[in-house]
């Protein structure tokens, strides 16, 4: 038998039964588009996430006190070891010559004051450098003086928001505001940037990292942050400043975190996330797929005389349930089909609706759910198609089984 | 061998050899079913030899093995024991991916109650054997059309078995039994269905296909068609009974 006569002949008996074929087609679609809205979510938390990254300045790692054998998470917990301290900062940004950047960064909590106003704000000391480590931009002002680590003026760089909330329509920059009852000068505030891994930039106050840890009489840094010219003196340069650290603290008591090894099992974490939601979705395929096979048993009953006469004019075994199958395959496609046409639909409109949500349909997963469908079709098209295959010809003609 | 092959010897007489031409050969074949806890004995230690272009009439009242005797010979059936040699090559341990094979290049089936298929058109239940056989589109339109011409079919091409008569639908099923050129024609109460007229309509047709060379076994209960064959069986209790030589074989 020809590949197209096949078909030609299962579309024939599937068009006999529109309903029956339309409801099972149907099954199948609600399934697959399950699949694909769900997976469609799992890629926009991904795609959310990575964008959030590559916000981010390139090649950055981070240096956390402490040692922790997970890699990948951000804070470093336990606290065996010695500060990671200002000296520490400088020592690496003095002997590390591959790094770009080394920014020593120090985190506190206080009131900031403005005439009557006050709000509660994280104080963040950092260095000039900073803003090409963050992709952080000035709106008004300046940002804080490049120089000196140890240099700690009484300036502070404002959020947006901060300032929006603080200062209401007053210009901030020049402004004298008091936080942890020291004063200090505002020079500037920042572009609104927005939420990364659950840390607003826009309510931050930024200040000299010198000053940061006087405010709070501390010497151990939160994190040190280094930035290597270009990604392929990433690694050389880690190896440095790790070699400089230990021979310092003579023990290796802190907690390197690279940008990409971070971005890596964030990667992996919402890949089996999306996977998982995959699986789930399945189930429903599985479930159409069921129906499939009841409705080619029915088929197969109520035709137990044609595949009786099939084989009276020398249908072998194989083409009769090759017929089937191939009637299984196209239910199964088809409502594969109209699945993934309103999944990706059904995204797009989704992506219009909630505009902050990369919402878009995926060829590759377009593509695996099709997959799904004939697979569920193939597979519980099998039995009923075996079954006719293997009627004994002579019962079969009498239209018995 | 032209002149009357006759019943076969007593099995226990000397065994023909495996070149004898005779197209069918049952030797001492039974079929036996079981149904529950009791066997059915649907043919009991049966031999038979039909010679080429022969016109055999196979009679016997319902039960009496008939239907399996046809369907052992169009080896849609198996013999529970014995021997069933075809052409010369003994069926028995045929695949049945051979057996279907032989009945595509061999036999044609024609049956009481038509077996069309009825969702599909008189010329797409013809063309049927032809898509399982892999001939090429065109030549089926064409194989299709010219059978169904010399059927007298050309004007119902295009109608559903519902749409047609009882004596058309048996044509139609004709030209599907003959669509592939087989050398045998099994006939199962091909009239059985149909008035006297239509019945004598039909029988005329599968005499010309005798006519023509065609080995030909029916299976009938009509005394009136039975007599235009030229042998007769009588079966009875999956035995034959009787038999009785009608006219020369032609050929």
């Amino acid at each position: 038998m020809r590949p197209a006569d096949v078909a030609a002949l299962a579309v024939e008996s599937l068009r006999l039964h529109r309903l029956r074929t339309a409801m099972s087609g149907v099954a199948v679609a609600i399934g697959i588009t399950a699949v694909l809205a769900l997976t469609g979510l799992g890629d926009a938390a991904k795609r959310y996430v990575v964008d959030r990254f590559s916000a981010m300045g390139a090649n950055l790692a981070t240096i956390s006190p402490g040692k922790t054998e997970t890699s990948g998470s951000l804070m470093a917990g336990g606290w065996g070891g010695r500060d990671v301290t200002l000296d520490d900062a400088e020592a690496v940004r003095v002997q590390v010559p591959e790094l770009r950047a080394v920014v020593p960064i120090s985190l506190g909590s206080a009131a900031f004051r403005y005439q009557d106003r006050r709000r509660d704000v994280y104080v963040v000391g950092v260095t000039a450098d900073y803003t090409g480590l963050q992709n952080l931009h000035v709106m008004r002002g300046r940002f804080l003086p490049p120089g000196d680590m140890y240099a700690g003026g009484s300036v502070v760089v404002v959020g947006p928001k901060l300032a929006r909330e603080v200062f209401g329509g007053e210009d901030p920059v020049g402004r004298m505001v008091r936080i942890a009852q020291r004063r200090f000068r505002v020079i500037g505030v920042l572009e609104p940037k927005g939420r990364a891994l659950g840390f607003d930039y826009d309510e931050l106050a930024l200040v000299p990292v010198a000053t940061g840890l006087r405010m709070f009489d501390q010497t151990n840094l939160h994190h040190l942050m280094v930035q290597a010219s270009d990604p392929g003196a990433m690694p050389g340069a880690i190896a440095r400043v790790k070699a400089v650290l230990i021979r310092r603290h003579r023990a290796e008591d802190f907690t390197v975190v690279t940008q990409d090894a971070l971005l890596r099992s964030f990667r992996a974490i919402l890949d089996a996330l999306t996977a998982g939601l995959a699986a789930i979705a399945a189930i429903s395929v599985a479930v159409a797929g069921i129906g499939i096979m009841n409705v080619m048993l029915v088929s197969v009953s109520e035709r137990i005389a044609e595949v009786g006469l099939l084989k009276a004019i020398g249908a072998e075994p194989r083409q009769i349930a090759s017929l089937f199958l191939t009637e299984a395959l196209l239910l199964s496609g088809l409502g594969g089909l109209a699945g993934v046409a309103v999944g990706a639909a059904a995204l797009l409109v989704g992506a219009r609706i909630w505009p902050n949500v990369p919402l878009a349909p995926s060829g590759r997963w377009m593509l695996a759910s099709l997959a799904l469908a004939l697979v569920a079709g193939g597979a519980f098209g099998l039995a009923p198609a075996r079954r006719a295959a293997r009627l004994p010809a002579a019962e079969a003609l009498r239209g018995k089984r | 061998m032209s002149a009357a092959p006759g019943l076969a010897p007593a099995p226990t007489a000397h065994r023909a050899p495996e070149t004898a031409s005779d197209p069918i050969r049952l030797e001492d074949v039974s079929r036996v079913y079981r149904l529950g806890e009791s066997e059915v004995r649907a043919l009991d230690h049966v031999t038979l030899r039909i010679a080429r272009a022969e016109f055999v009439a196979v009679m016997g009242p319902s039960g009496s093995g008939k239907s399996t005797l046809l369907q052992v010979l169009g080896c849609l059936d198996s013999p529970t024991s014995g021997r069933y040699v075809l052409d010369g090559t003994p069926v028995e341990h045929m695949s049945e991916a051979r057996l279907a094979d032989v009945r595509r290049r061999e036999i044609g089936f024609v049956f009481q109650s038509y077996h069309l298929v009825p969702r599909m058109t008189a010329a797409r239940n013809v063309e049927l054997p032809l898509i399982i056989a892999g001939v090429a589109p065109a030549a089926r339109r064409r194989r299709v059309r010219d059978a169904l011409a010399a059927l007298g079919l050309a004007s119902r091409a295009d109608h559903r078995p519902d749409q047609l008569s009882g004596g058309e639908r048996q044509r139609v099923a004709i030209a599907r039994a003959m669509i592939l050129e087989p050398s045998i024609l099994l006939a199962d109460e091909p009239t059985g269905n149909l008035d006297t007229r239509t019945g004598d309509e039909i029988l005329a047709v599968i005499e010309g296909l005798h006519r023509g060379g065609l080995t030909i076994v029916l299976v009938t209960h009509d005394p009136r068609i039975a007599a235009r064959a030229e042998r007769l069986l009588d079966m009875q209790d999956g035995r034959i009974v009787g038999e009785r030589r009608l006219k020369e074989t032609h050929a």
